[in-house]
């Protein structure tokens, strides 16, 4: 590193990446747990629709013997696990949308850039921040799903559940979520405005639910190893999308566009 | 302190800043003049580090935006034009943040927040949600951000839009106050009353480049060696411009009838040896002199002139 001229020591000196990091992330997802529309969305997710789904869905399916070729009791419990963790995840299109494009729309992005966080920890906090209140979200859902399960159903149909198959799903959760968040930030970026990232992202991200949704209806069938191997795999491809979004990621684009 | 060396940055194929030089030593004030899209803000960005130069080289506190603009950045305070506060948060909240950000430990940060929202009359709102602030609180929490790590160089973006008289005057003392610390401060406005009394020099900028640097004083002097004389007469004097004209050294001069009376008007460079002969002459015509007024080129001349666009005709509709 080389400096011209007279550098006076820092008076205070900046954190590492790593606590910029957090900082940029806890900030990011306080602001979004703070927004009226995303915590109602939120609430909605989390506690209304398992609640439906166990009474709308499961307690006549319970009621009813599953025919020979349908996947038993366990499996659809399990499986439900992921669509109630999953639902919340989508949140992470809209908070994402809103760090990058919708800040910059609003102009509040500008002192965040003029600090001396590095690209790496901005664009990582902000990823990281639009994962947590989806995250938030999923476990209430999935909380409140096991309990309706044993209110409504009983609880000995929560033994029912394929250990497996169930941890499998539930970490799926977290990882389709940062995938979901990476790929919001990596557009949200790079385009001006919020409702273009909101759209773009929406229609880049529907087809990948479809395809864990396919994924996680296979996933009884490949053992341990496969789901372990299904986990890995997408979480290989999380780090790798969100490293490669945040190295070609300059704050000067931000500002560059005229 | 800051040295620029043939600044240049392109957009695509827009030039925005275009070997721009500027030198701001400590304890000085600099303001940044120009239209709207003359370039100030991409030079503060360049200067701040948040965009890396097309060409040419700055130091900013000793480091070099090229090279390492985090450094830079740790070490400067920006305001913009816009507050660009997080309206859900609190001043406090949002400067705890900050303060975070800049690697100000606990005491300290809670010790110039404290500082600082007493400073700007915002102790009663520390808690208060921002969402609520009129634009001039919201403006001096913008401020308070900019200070909060004891920056060496500070670039103010219109630091005084949209603040009330009182409010505007304590930002300008702070500003003052700035310098008298030994900080370098770019100061971008439109305001060329408060780059006049604030600045030691200023810059004003046209089409990405600086087309005239000095001080206010000396970029007027430069601007008209000639000074505007304006006699007011207590009746029309038909010798006036005759007598005018036979003095040496006097140029242009006309009468325009204006509603308090005659204004005899000339441009002279040598007011002392020009205008006793002129009155002289005007009094032995019997003229009665109500008033006489020497102007010399505004700042808002200079800057006229300097954008290209010409100076306001100081005679009115009646020359």
């Amino acid at each position: 590193m080389s400096r011209q001229g007279r550098v006076r020591a820092l008076r205070y000196a900046p954190p590492g990446d790593l606590e910029m990091t957090w900082l940029i992330a806890r900030r990011a997802a306080i602001d979004a747990l703070h927004d009226r529309l995303s915590l109602l969305m939120g609430v909605a997710f989390a506690v209304v629709v398992p609640i439906v789904l166990v009474l709308v869905i499961l307690r006549p399916l319970v009621a009813s013997p599953s025919a020979d070729g349908e996947p038993s009791l366990g499996d659809m419990l399990a499986f439900n696990l992921l669509v109630v963790g999953l639902l919340p995840t989508s949140a992470a299109i809209g908070i994402a949308s809103g760090q990058f494009a919708g800040e910059k729309e609003r102009g509040i992005l500008t002192p965040l850039l003029a600090s001396p966080a590095s690209n790496m920890a901005i664009f990582g906090g902000k990823v990281l921040g639009a994962i947590i209140p989806p995250l938030v979200y999923a476990v209430v859902a999935d909380c409140v799903y096991a309990l309706g399960v044993a209110v409504v159903l009983g609880p000995a149909e929560l033994r029912l559940l394929p250990v497996w198959l169930s941890l499998t799903l539930i970490a799926l959760i977290p990882a389709v979520a940062w995938f979901a968040a990476s790929v919001s930030s990596l557009i949200s970026s790079r385009v001006r405005t919020f409702n273009a990232a909101q759209q773009i992202g929406g229609l880049v991200l529907m087809p990948v639910w479809g395809v864990v949704f396919g994924v996680a209806a296979k996933l009884a069938n490949w053992g341990p190893l496969g789901m372990v191997s299904t986990l890995a795999g997408l979480l290989v491809l999380d780090v790798v999308l969100t490293t490669l979004a945040a190295t070609t990621w300059r704050r000067e684009e931000v500002l560059a566009h005229r | 302190m800051i040295e620029a060396r043939s600044l240049r940055r392109e957009f695509g194929s827009v030039v925005a800043v275009d070997d721009v030089s500027p030198s701001v030593p400590d304890g000085t004030i600099l303001a940044l003049l120009g239209p709207n899209g003359a370039g100030k803000t991409t030079t503060v960005r360049l200067l701040a580090g948040l965009l890396a130069p097309t060409a040419g080289e700055a130091t900013v506190a000793g480091c070099n935006v090229r090279i390492d603009p985090a450094a830079v950045r740790s070490r400067v305070g920006l305001v913009t034009d816009t507050p660009g506060l997080h309206d859900q948060m609190t001043p406090w909240g949002y400067l705890n943040f900050f303060g975070r950000v800049y690697g100000l430990d606990d005491d300290a940060r809670g010790r110039r927040i404290d500082e600082l929202l007493r400073l700007f009359d915002l102790q009663e709102f520390g808690t208060t949600r921002i969402a609520g602030f009129s634009r001039g609180m919201q403006q001096k929490v913008a401020l308070a951000r900019a200070l909060l790590h004891e920056p060496e160089v500070v670039f103010l973006d219109e630091p005084t839009a949209g603040l009330d008289p009182l409010a505007a005057r304590t930002v300008r003392e702070l500003i003052v106050g700035l310098k008298h610390a030994s900080r370098s401060i770019v100061l971008c406005t439109h305001d060329l009353d408060e780059a006049e009394r604030l600045a030691d020099r200023v810059a004003i900028l046209a089409h990405g480049r600086i087309v005239a640097f000095d001080s206010a004083a000396a970029l007027r002097a430069n601007a008209s060696q000639e000074t505007l004389v304006q006699i007011l007469l207590a009746a029309p004097c038909a010798a006036a411009v005759s007598i005018a004209e036979r003095v040496s050294g006097v140029s242009d001069p006309v009468v325009a009838h204006t509603p308090q009376g005659p204004l005899l008007v000339y441009r002279t460079a040598q007011t002392q040896r020009t205008n006793p002969h002129v009155i002289s002459g005007l009094v032995a015509a019997g003229a009665g002199i109500v008033s006489v007024m020497c102007t010399t080129a505004t700042l808002e001349d200079v800057y006229a002139t300097a954008v290209g666009s010409p100076p306001t005709d100081v005679v009115g509709a009646g020359a």
